[in-house]
């Protein structure tokens, strides 16, 4: 193994931490402080607790955090940070890195290798960002004869509805994007526009392994979606609600997998086909037809369509948490309101020594939300682990195996799900003005 | 006596004849650069997905070896005649070491038969190691590419230990071998080649009884019987397809004849019985070391001493043996001067490459991959 | 086999060595064709030289007659002072056991050109295609490696030289590689 850093120095540490506290400090009393003033004189400011906010307090607010603290709770509860950062985008993209990295970890420890390892010094964790500056500094190679407006559209559409999609999932109670009461419906419409960009990207590239790629992404998107869709039937039977945030609500006692499990099973099947991966990954089929319709993408194109199919991955995955394993419902492992005493006292940290006052407006998220993301990111990671899993164990299938498989017995199986929900619905057992 | 192989009447073989097919079929160029055609290309004309017309185009690493052996002599032929197929060197080198040895009319040293018999066995697992990764990652099982890769890293150091050289060994020359063994080598081999067979049968589990690649490969590229005989495929293609042939039993060169093994055989002619005849031929390799290891004279020379550019006889020889892919054949044609005045390499990738139009025409092109690599096909061997 | 004492290799020493099997395989060739020459029998090792004329008859009877139903190589061997290009075509058996290790090598010559055109000049054979399919890939070989045109062979295109060579065929002795 090579020495990762061979000349290593204490003293080159230590000058290196100086010298860049020093810039930092210098570029912001420069830079960073006039800036924030001419902004501040520009932008309209907030009503928080029946006042409104000047520059000055602003300016106030930033030398002590407990001042900020009603502009920071302000934030958090507009659009734009929902879909920016929470429940939405940022929330997303995190979990799709470290879905990638435990993938690739994984999948190297299953099969006797180390996977990444020298990227970042330990176990390597900043591979996948060394891999995203790679990508980004390629170069965007067009084919000749593309369709090119269509090829540029590619990959910003399937990153897009791959964003949409991701925005309909309630991941704690009242986070969540687009809280709208078709939530299911629109999901299965986001899902739709899918099959649609692959098959754009085959024929807006003019080449044939791409144009093969896109009619099998088509084919099989196709047929899976309808056992996908019936699989979700019958607990939309039994809840009586299309409201994704309802349906959680529904399963604060159990969790519906325990009544569908083969609506579950079928769902998940359905799941790795659409997310074409191994063994369904037969738009992608490397020794078949080279990369399928990714194949003449390049650069931060083919970054994108990944980013897109790994956000794709974890909205999937979320929407198993949602529908079967009752998303964000979980024994409480995060106190959920402080003591009385510790209102009103403040915490002891040391006896006799420092006493931390309370600060008003703490906690920043409600007891509530933190446990509910917990359980909800918890559950979320055991079914990725589930998708990701059989990447190590099989092969490929072959196409027509596959559409056997969607036609044959999925949707056989959805319809023996939908009928045992109504069985429940009509014995009266559960559902609207059931026993339980 | 009549063939049974051969009916009277004259029929061709599918696959065989050029077709003419209408414009509206889309031609796919599989390769030279397609991550699922190695060197060589596939000109494959498609019906939607059922592949209407197949022909192979290899001669992409062509380099003449048949050529380059008329200006060598025959010691300095040694090193470039393995360069065909470097994961098999071993076994390249044995006809024509056999095959010099007639026509300079050497007897080889007991103990240098057993060590070729060895070495031989060594490079066959190396090489089937390597063939069963791609034929992993061709069916998109990555665990399957990863595995073999790996375990065949403990008999590369094995022959590392005996030869030198991890690859390129050129351990066999006219006369024996090349050096001795160092003095441990029979221990370690020994531990080696038992943990390496523990290992093969865990390949069972992970790639042999996988549902999905059943489902993939029975029933399809099926070559009957009569067509194997008739289209002259040899070694797993030819036992896959209920063909009993090994020239290791048939026609025993060495010191096959004393050690104790089985030809495995299988009927059904699919691609899954192609795809697991090398790896039961795995386990025979095992066997074989095992039972020479127990054999081997533990002293002795191993190399008979030539003169520095020695003559053949104004004649020639055909001599083959049992590789990796199976018969590889030497034709030596000597007129009395150091060189060899012709040398025929007549290599199994290239016998089998004639089934592979057979096969491809009419099947699925999903089934591309599964049919062309179980032909045990190597397409720098093919080129030479 | 391999511990043959081949220093003592001559034709006429040799055939004694050889099997009565072998004896009779080519003791049946030769009483079944007049204009044939046994040009040795080795152990397990026939040669048999034919004019090009009887080939399809010859290699019909070795398929029928005597069971041998694969060719394993073929190889042309350039003979520039007789003018001549030899074809061996190496014949074997998998249907019948006893013939397991026996090999005919069956060769005939046609004539050679100084300036050779493949396919447009007098080097032409018969091709043994609709006798032994497996000899296709072969012929094709030979083909573009020493100009030997098969006639009646429906394939005779390139197979490894590239699609854009125009010097003469590589194997020919006149094509000298450079620097040697």
């Amino acid at each position: 193994m090579s020495v990762i850093a061979p000349k290593f120095r204490l003293g080159y540490l230590v000058k290196g931490i100086t010298d860049n506290i020093f810039w930092i400090i210098v570029l912001l009393t420069l830079i960073g402080i006039p800036v924030v003033q001419i902004v501040l004189i520009y932008i309209d400011f907030p009503v928080i607790d029946g006042e409104i906010w000047n520059p000055f307090r602003v300016f106030d607010a930033m030398t002590h955090p407990e001042r900020a603290l009603p502009l920071v709770k302000n934030f958090m509860q507009t659009d734009l940070f929902k879909v920016v950062a929470f429940p939405g985008f940022g929330f997303a993209a995190l979990i799709a890195a470290a879905v990638i990295f435990v993938e690739r970890k994984m999948l190297a420890k299953l099969q006797l290798r180390v996977g990444p390892f020298y990227c970042g010094k330990v176990e390597g964790i900043l591979q996948l960002m060394g891999d995203g500056l790679k990508l980004i500094s390629k170069e965007i190679i067009i084919p000749a004869k593309a369709d090119k407006p269509l090829f540029w559209a590619v990959p910003v559409l399937f990153a897009a509805t791959a964003g949409a999609f991701v925005a309909l999932i309630p991941v704690a109670p009242g986070w969540v994007v687009a809280d709208i009461d078709l939530g299911l419906l629109a999901v299965f419409a986001v899902i739709g526009f899918f099959p649609i960009i692959t098959i754009l990207a085959g024929w807006s590239s003019n080449s044939k392994f791409p144009f093969i790629g896109g009619i099998r992404a088509l084919y099989q998107m196709v047929s899976f979606e309808i056992p996908l869709i019936l699989s979700l039937l019958g607990i939309v039977m039994l809840t009586g609600t299309l409201n994704l945030s309802e349906i959680v609500e529904s399963q604060s006692f159990f969790p519906w997998i325990v009544f569908m499990p083969i609506g579950a099973v079928v769902f998940f099947i359905c799941i790795l086909a659409e997310l074409e991966r191994i063994p369904f990954d037969l738009p992608e089929a490397e020794s078949e037809i080279v990369a399928g319709w990714l194949t003449e993408l390049s650069g931060m194109m083919y970054g994108l369509v990944q980013l897109g199919s790994y956000l794709k991955l974890y909205a999937f995955a979320a929407l198993f948490v949602v529908m079967f394993l009752g998303g964000w419902n979980g024994p409480s492992i995060f106190p959920m309101e402080p003591m009385a005493e510790v209102i009103t006292d403040g915490i002891v940290i040391m006896p006799d020594a420092l006493v931390v006052k309370d600060i008003p407006g703490l906690p920043l998220f409600a007891g509530e939300m933190i446990n509910g993301t917990i359980w909800f990111i918890l559950k979320t990671a055991a079914v990725i682990f589930f998708i990701l899993l059989p990447r190590g164990v099989f092969p490929r299938i072959r196409i027509d195996l596959l559409l056997k498989i969607g036609w044959y017995k999925l949707i056989v199986l959805a319809f023996v799900n939908i009928f045992i929900a109504l069985a429940l619905v009509y014995g009266g057992i559960i559902g609207p003005g059931g026993i339980i | 006596m009549s063939n049974q192989v051969y009916p009277k009447d004259k029929e061709i073989l599918p696959g065989l004849q050029i077709e003419k097919v209408d414009d509206r079929i889309m031609t796919l160029n599989v390769g030279p650069q397609h991550p699922g055609s190695g060197h060589m290309r596939i000109i494959i004309k498609v019906d939607g997905d059922y592949i209407v017309h197949t022909d192979p185009d290899p001669g992409y690493v062509h380099r003449g070896e048949e050529k380059m052996a008329e200006y060598r002599n025959y010691i300095t032929n040694i090193p470039h005649l393995e360069r065909p197929v470097i994961h098999d060197s071993c076994n390249i080198l044995y006809p024509y070491c056999l095959g010099v040895e007639e026509l300079l009319g050497l007897e080889v040293p007991e103990r240098a038969k057993y060590l070729r018999v060895i070495a031989a066995e060594l490079n066959r697992c190396v090489y089937i190691e390597y063939w069963l990764a791609i034929y992993g990652i061709f069916l998109g099982h990555s665990t399957m590419f990863m595995w073999p890769v790996g375990d065949r890293e403990l008999l590369i150091d094995l022959l590392d230990k005996m030869t030198g050289a991890r690859v390129t060994h050129a351990y066999f020359v006219p006369g024996g071998v090349r050096n001795d063994v160092p003095p441990n080598f029979e221990d370690v081999c020994l531990r080696q080649v038992n943990y390496f067979e523990k290992r093969l049968k865990e390949y069972a589990d992970v790639f042999y009884d996988n549902p999905i690649l059943i489902s993939r490969t029975k029933d399809t590229g099926v070559l009957s019987r009569e067509d194997a005989i008739k289209l002259g495929t040899t070694g797993s293609v030819l036992r896959a397809s209920g063909v009993d042939f090994d020239i290791r039993k048939k026609e025993p060169y060495d010191v096959y004849e004393e050690l104790d093994f089985q030809t495995s055989v299988l009927k059904e002619g699919d691609s899954y019985a192609r795809s697991k005849i090398p790896w039961l031929d795995m386990f025979e390799s095992c066997k074989i070391i095992r039972n020479a290891l127990k054999k081997m004279p533990k002293s002795g020379s191993v190399r008979v001493k030539l003169k520095p550019k020695p003559k053949g006889e104004d004649t020639e020889v055909y001599r083959r043996v049992e590789s990796g892919r199976g018969a590889l054949g030497m034709h030596i044609v000597s007129r009395g001067t150091p060189q060899p005045y012709r040398l025929k390499i007549s290599v199994p990738s290239f016998r089998n490459l004639i089934a592979m139009p057979h096969l491809l025409t009419g099947e699925k092109l999903g089934n591309m991959p599964a049919v062309y690599w179980s032909l045990n096909y190597w397409p720098v061997e093919a080129d030479r | 086999m391999s511990s043959t004492d081949s220093t003592e290799i001559a034709k006429t020493d040799d055939s004694s060595l050889a099997s009565d099997l072998d004896k009779s395989l080519s003791d049946s060739i030769s009483k079944k064709f007049s204009n044939v020459e046994i040009a040795y029998v080795k152990p397990d090792r026939i040669r048999v030289n034919v004019k090009k004329e009887d080939i399809i008859d010859v290699v019909s009877f070795i398929r029928d007659e005597l069971n041998f139903d694969h060719a394993e190589s073929v190889s042309g061997v350039d003979y520039p002072e007789d003018k001549q290009i030899e074809v061996v075509y190496h014949l074997g058996s998998y249907t019948d056991t006893s013939l397991d290790k026996k090999i005919i090598a069956l060769a005939t010559r046609t004539s050679r050109e100084d300036d050779p055109r493949p396919g447009n000049d007098n080097t032409i054979l018969p091709s043994l295609r609709d006798v032994f399919p497996s000899v296709s890939f072969h012929e094709r070989e030979c083909f573009e490696m020493l100009g030997v045109y098969f006639d009646g062979h429906p394939d005779n295109r390139r197979l490894l030289l590239p699609e854009d060579w125009a010097d003469m065929p590589p194997l020919r002795k006149d094509f000298r590689i450079k620097g040697r």
